[in-house]
């Protein structure tokens, strides 16, 4: 049993499991709501109840008071649904949010590009078109049993919604990817739904925008630069995109080619492992050393993506942080798994 | 008078908090704006945007009040209960008081310190935002100073070492280590105040302060301790959050401030742990049922919690503070050393010590199985004995102690239990003294400030610890006796030994007559 847990203020919309507290399916959502002692004493994360029944938990007696308990008010971190509830919260606004509703689709592989030795382009033509921002995800279900989803991010432009492209590493020993990499075939129907996820241009910023991208975290930074480029951006763009070697590094060309045709497209790929005899010209380091070099270790007045494995992003961001860009101008992709919830975090950052 | 009318019934939370409070600022017209507020910029900390200020927990004054009376009668309709019922004979054991005592001794005057200083620096911040933050942690802390000592005067009216606390507090040699910590703080300039206070102790330390009171009080069926604690806590979210903001805001302002936090930092995360000496011994030795030992709050507090703060501010450049590795290096002798200076100098404070019994040793060693048998156990074994003879052992010299913290300088080497660390520095022909590198480096940062440090001992020395004409020069005198007067301690009763002390007695004795008929 699961009840609807509607976000007025941004108009989201969470399924909460019986048991589960607003705040942990928010999070797991990947709607950040504040909070911070997480069992109910420090009323950081108080929210507003405005239709609905729920459950107060542990609340504390100090932290949220009767008066308030009559007023509506709840604490997230303890608060369970005992209906559909709607609720307003502290979370800002975000102009770019389209807020689009996530749905299902059937599509059919068309074409898998061996893109790498380790990633595939799976090309899906859907019987329905798709409407996202460039830089969401879809949750693909995978395996035979079709009990399996995984996400990733559209690699595609979202100008052509009805033919979308995944970029797919295989994860050794990984359950969904090796399934698509041995077992996936042209011709076989899939079934996905989405879109989701907050990681999007904020085309209202009107700033410079720097993409920093690993391996096949390259597929949401694709989408957003082409989705740039089809509506005649005119704002810089850098593209600093990471791989070990020349032979892991895809759509290379087309970026060099997108770099010539447009003056204000910058392209700059890192190798970190490329052999030193090997010819390459280009970088060699890791994302993070690029893009300090590239910028002379100033990135102000831009917006930074980033997208790739943890390590790289944790790199990048003390890099962009110590060449003084911060939180509010700093956007990742942000998946909750069971581990992180277990992860000792500290609460001095929202979002990165 | 034409009332503008409007259409909009109710004021969106945001648009309310801005008007309370970027609202009541204005634009200087007619001084400058660097007299009105002289004191933001000597410190070398650069703000370029004071509009990049973000309030994270917003709380205007209207709802304040309302917030807090409701608070308030809660907690004293719990402490009144606990008066009227004799709580205090419900306890877990006498010993218990003495945590009390330490509390209201030692902490809750720090509380009062800390609303004098939010206080002061709400006056001295440019901008109308870090202003008003300042004003309400300032009102809390003064609420907080009021509830704990009127939850701890039910104790008073039946107990010893607490009638004096605000006296003891300034004077009595062992409170001036968490006084001078707090009057280092407030004669820092508003940024290292709001970064010693707001962040390093408010944030990083708070919960190896607050937990093992609070959890120690609910432990020890302290109902009245227990209540302001949970109290306090709904506001100390608050007090946490704005020191992140504070600490966010300033190292991201300007590159040239991410030293001087970080010098910050180093200073108050070790001026804080040695301040934190009392409430490990108070952990370990003082809590008749334990929650949990000084070594387990810092592994889960310290080593867990903190250290994944700093790995987030690694990314601002920020390193943990290198005092940490010495920290890590006493946290198994730490409380030890404490209660055998305490049981030692048992004259000089105004609270009861004890020797650990069987039982408390052996928990000891299962909680310091590298330390405790082997550097503590023998010598309580030996002063054990000395008791049993009749001669229990007392130390009665006054003790040196550290220029900074004012520790005695009990502690021992890094890595070395059997050898007692003291460092030394010249300044201006005069030597000065300190129990560690950590407390010397602080001195030798601002030599001017530290060496105006009022120590006890030398106080007592210079005669200054003697009620107004006192004769040293008259027949009999004894200095000692007359310090003791001064400080306002009654020998016999307010200090010394628990077993077959005044409380001991008392409290057996009224146990009795509450449990028995006769």
């Amino acid at each position: 049993m699961s009840y609807t847990l509607t976000i007025e203020t941004t108009g989201d919309e969470v399924e909460v499991a019986e048991g589960q507290t607003i705040l942990d399916a928010c999070l797991r959502a990947g709607i950040w709501l504040p909070h911070a002692c997480c069992h109910g004493l420090c009323a950081t994360c108080k929210i507003q109840v405005t239709d609905g029944e729920i459950d107060h938990g542990e609340a504390s007696s100090f932290a949220l008071m009767d008066f308030e308990r009559d007023e509506g008010k709840a604490l997230a971190c303890c608060a369970r649904l005992e209906s559909d509830v709607s609720i307003e919260a502290d979370i800002e606004e975000d102009p770019d949010a389209l807020g689009i509703p996530v749905e299902d689709f059937e599509g059919v592989v068309t074409r898998i590009d061996p893109l790498t030795p380790t990633i595939r382009g799976i090309h899906v033509a859907l019987d329905r078109p798709i409407r996202f921002q460039a830089g969401q995800y879809v949750n693909l279900t995978v395996g035979e049993e079709g009990v399996l989803t995984r996400a990733f991010s559209l690699a595609s432009n979202p100008h052509a919604p009805g033919a979308v492209e995944l970029n797919i590493r295989i994860v050794p020993g990984g359950v969904g990817t090796t399934w698509i990499h041995e077992h996936l075939k042209e011709g076989d129907r899939v079934k996905l739904s989405g879109p989701y996820g907050r990681f999007f241009v904020r085309h209202s910023a009107k700033a410079p925008m720097l993409f920093l991208a690993g391996g096949s975290g390259l597929s949401s930074p694709r989408s957003m630069i082409l989705d740039l480029i089809a509506r005649n951006e005119t704002l810089p763009i850098t593209l600093v995109y990471g791989a070990r070697s020349r032979e892991e590094l895809y759509y290379h060309e087309e970026f060099e080619a997108l770099a010539r045709t447009h003056a204000n497209f910058r392209y700059v790929p890192a190798l970190s492992d490329e052999p030193a005899d090997s010819g390459w010209t280009g970088f060699r380091g890791y994302v993070h050393e690029a893009a300090r070099a590239a910028f002379d270790n100033d990135f102000r007045g831009h917006k930074a993506y980033l997208c790739g494995p943890p390590v790289m992003i944790e790199a990048c961001l003390a890099t962009l942080m110590q060449g003084r860009l911060f939180e509010k101008d700093i956007y990742t992709e942000k998946f909750f798994s069971a581990a992180d919830a277990q992860q000792v975090r500290s609460p001095l950052f929202r979002r990165i | 008078m034409d009332m503008p009318v409007t259409k909009k019934k109710k004021l969106g939370l945001k648009e309310r908090y801005a008007l309370m409070t970027r609202g009541l600022g204005w634009e200087p017209s007619y001084q400058p704006i660097d007299d009105i507020f002289p004191m933001d910029r000597f410190e070398g900390i650069k703000i370029h945007d004071w509009d990049a200020w973000e309030d994270p927990f917003r709380l205007t004054m209207d709802a304040y009040w309302k917030y807090q009376a409701e608070k308030e009668r809660k907690l004293y309709a719990i402490v009144d209960a606990f008066a009227q019922s004799n709580g205090h004979l419900t306890l877990s054991d006498a010993r218990y008081i003495n945590t009390v005592k330490l509390f209201v001794n030692g902490f809750a005057p720090l509380e009062y310190m800390s609303h004098r200083g939010f206080a002061h620096i709400g006056r001295q911040f440019r901008d109308v935002g870090p202003r008003v933050a300042c004003m309400m942690q300032s009102l809390d802390e003064m609420r907080h100073s009021q509830t704990q000592i009127h939850a701890i005067s039910n104790y008073n009216r039946y107990y010893s070492g607490m009638a004096e606390f605000r006296h003891h507090h300034d004077y009595l040699p062992y409170l001036q280590v968490p006084k001078s910590f707090f009057e280092d703080a407030a004669t820092g300039g508003p940024f290292e105040f709001i970064v010693a206070i707001g962040f390093a102790f408010e944030y990083v330390l708070t919960n190896l302060v607050f937990v093992p009171f609070i959890s120690g009080a609910a432990y020890n069926g302290d109902m009245g301790a227990m209540t302001f604690g949970f109290s306090a806590q709904s506001d100390e979210a608050r007090h946490m959050t704005l020191g992140l903001e504070v600490i966010k805001f300033v190292l991201e302002q300007d590159p040239v401030n991410v030293p001087i936090v970080q010098k910050w930092l180093n200073k108050w995360t070790w001026r804080g742990v040695r301040l934190l000496t009392l409430v490990a011994m108070m952990q370990d030795y003082m809590l008749p049922k334990r929650v949990m030992s000084w070594a387990e709050a810092w592994e889960i507090y310290f080593e867990e919690n903190c250290g994944a703060l700093f790995r987030d501010l690694a990314r601002y450049g920020i390193v943990m503070p290198p005092c940490v590795e010495q920290i890590r290096l006493e946290r198994d002798h730490l409380s030890h050393i404490a209660w055998c200076h305490f049981y030692q100098a048992r004259g000089t404070s105004d609270f009861h010590v004890w020797l650990p019994s069987k039982e408390d040793m052996d928990w000891l060693s299962a909680k310091y199985p590298d330390t405790f048998d082997r550097y503590y156990r023998p010598r309580y074994e030996y002063w054990a004995k000395c008791e049993a003879e009749g001669k229990p052992f007392e130390a009665t010299a006054v003790p040196m102690q550290c220029q900074v913290c004012q520790i005695p300088m009990m502690f021992t080497e890094p890595g070395d239990p059997l050898t007692l660390c003291q460092r030394h520095a010249d300044y201006k022909g005069e030597q000065y003294h300190f129990c560690s590198d950590h407390c010397r480096d602080i001195f030798e940062d601002e030599p001017e400030k530290f060496i105006q440090s009022k120590i006890a001992g030398h106080e007592v020395f210079k005669g200054n610890a003697f009620r107004p004409g006192t004769d040293p020069t008259a027949e009999g005198f004894n200095p000692a006796a007359e310090a003791l007067a001064f400080f306002r301690i009654e020998h016999g009763r307010d200090n010394g030994l628990h077993n077959g002390s005044t409380d001991e007695r008392n409290f057996a004795l009224w146990r009795g007559l509450a449990k028995a008929n006769d």
